[in-house]
């Protein structure tokens, strides 16, 4: 790899005047940005490692709900108390996610900022919209793992398996730059293709992400959230559903948020409305499938995902309903 | 671009280091080039493998991207820290005895691992010790003997003389130890 400098501000400000400046790049624990330099993907002069600044590391609570900062470290927001119990999926999908020694490295707000796992974009050889260039290798080439939805300027799928379940409890994304802060909701941080192909959430030069709020009021004991993969470890999902019933005790209040289909994590209306319109039996799992793919466009080699999807929302409704699987 | 130079103390393996080292270097390069520390592996470098897993604050860690930078202040642990004066650590000798180790090279980064769950969990199940090693890569062993060896391991360090492992868990021929004769 290049020889790159360290930079270690204490400060967020000082972070941002330092990215403001040269537009070196952020480093959390660096378990994607580090792999990124050294496939030569990224090649910074110097890098701007967070882990100093203090303030945004740890779990608090408070009347607006459970705040994760954002250095804080997967395995510790899996195993916190506050989460098993208030947002039982989001520790689900976490314990889950890479191997028990990412999950002591990498950190939730780094989570949310990793750059897709496309393999067109992380080669140092292709060049596309989402590096500067132009088109989609990925439409015409090796996509199996790529985008069903969504796919027309760039068919990466968001890679944080957290991503759709923050989505579906309502996150919100605090970020500040030096300008001050802005609550961004998780639907809105995560930036579509359409919006911008080069970016992958919605942060600008010198913000980064401070914490990450989930909301008192959109918890429930309804949840179902269920995924495939190619092995257990070490993997990221092929698909994932996570449905959430009655958010916060209010009746009909659903979410239904597709995960690792599209290049940001997909929230489901649609879905949702059937779910409203009734008692989850037999037939409505049945609409809920027929529905699940309407709306994709998969490419040469990712079909599969429907039918995927088809197995997964069944599971995760019927999770989420306290049905046994069937 | 130079290789801007910097110093740290680090403590590795109950030892104070001060030591120089390119900035850009991870945790893994600066033990094994500037410390001598070899045991711990180079793998594929990018996260997937597990085999330069150390401990450090006594939790699994990949060595391969975290900067020996960012690492003073930290409590780091390698497998050249197990052996207890002239004696193998139990998991080195059960990992020996039950032929855990075929070409050695994920070894390090398991025993690591294998170590801070059994100071975590003194009766780790079957399933535990799968998922505390779901970071770590074997290529030779099919797991199988791995799993038998932290099983056995864990029984010696919390002195359960009642264990005893299959007689199928050991091949070959002479038997090693005494333990094995009374199973």
């Amino acid at each position: 790899m290049k020889p790159f400098q360290v930079a270690l501000p204490s400060t967020i400000d000082q972070a941002s005047k330092l990215q403001l400046k040269d537009a070196s790049p952020f480093m959390a624990a660096g378990t994607d940005l580090l792999v990124r330099i050294k496939d030569y993907v990224t090649v910074p002069d110097m890098i701007i490692d967070l882990k100093r600044i203090d303030g945004i590391n740890g779990i608090t609570s408070d009347d607006r709900g459970v705040w994760l900062g954002a250095l804080t470290r997967m395995h510790d927001v899996a195993v916190s108390e506050k989460i098993q119990q208030g947002y039982p999926a989001l520790a689900e999908t976490i314990r889950n996610a890479a191997t028990p020694q990412i999950r002591n490295m990498a950190t939730i707000g780094g989570n949310i900022c990793q750059q897709p796992r496309c393999w067109y974009l992380r080669h140092e050889g292709y060049s596309c919209a989402k590096n500067g260039g132009s088109g989609c290798w990925a439409r015409d080439g090796e996509n199996e793992f790529h985008a069903i939805f969504g796919n027309k300027v760039c068919a990466v799928v968001q890679p944080s398996n957290a991503a759709p379940v923050l989505v579906a409890y309502g996150a919100v994304i605090e970020v500040q730059g030096s300008d001050g802060k802005r609550e961004i909701p998780a639907g809105e941080f995560f930036v579509t293709p359409e919006q911008d192909p080069r970016k992958d959430v919605d942060l600008t030069s010198g913000e980064l992400v401070t914490r990450i709020l989930l909301p008192a009021e959109n918890r429930t004991t309804r949840w179902g959230y269920s995924e495939a993969r190619e092995k257990q470890s070490f993997d990221w999902a092929l698909a994932s559903v996570t449905v959430l019933l009655d958010r916060g005790g209010r009746a009909g209040e659903h979410r239904v948020v597709l995960g690792a289909v599209s290049p940001v994590p997909l929230r489901r209306k649609d879905l949702e409305k059937i779910l409203a319109g009734g008692a989850v039996d037999g037939d409505r799992i049945s609409s809920l499938k027929k529905k699940v793919g309407e709306g994709a466009t998969p490419l040469s080699g990712n079909g599969y995902k429907v039918q995927m999807l088809q197995g997964l929302i069944g599971k995760a409704v019927r999770q989420a309903s306290g049905q046994k699987e069937g | 671009m130079s290789q801007e130079q910097t110093t740290r103390t680090l403590q590795v393996n109950g030892e104070v280091h001060h030591v120089a080292f390119p900035v850009h270097h991870s945790l893994l390069e600066v033990l094994r080039e500037e410390l001598g520390l070899t045991g711990t592996k180079h793998g594929c470098e990018l996260g997937e493998c597990g085999t330069c897993t150390v401990l450090i604050d006594g939790k699994p860690l990949l060595s391969c991207l975290e900067l020996a930078a960012e690492c003073e202040d930290r409590k780091i642990e390698t497998v050249e820290g197990m052996m207890r004066g002239n004696e193998l650590h139990p998991l080195q000798a059960c990992f020996a005895d039950l032929g855990a180790a075929q070409c050695g090279y994920c070894t390090p980064g398991i025993l690591m691992a294998a170590q801070s769950l059994l100071e975590e969990n003194d009766t780790p199940s079957r399933d535990e010790i799968v998922s505390a090693l779901a970071g770590n890569l074997c290529r030779c062993t099919g797991y199988h003997k791995i799993l038998e060896a932290v099983e056995w391991a864990a029984a010696q360090l919390r002195g359960d003389e009642s264990y005893r492992l299959p007689e199928s868990a050991f091949y070959g021929d002479p038997v090693p130890g005494e333990k094995v004769s009374d199973a």
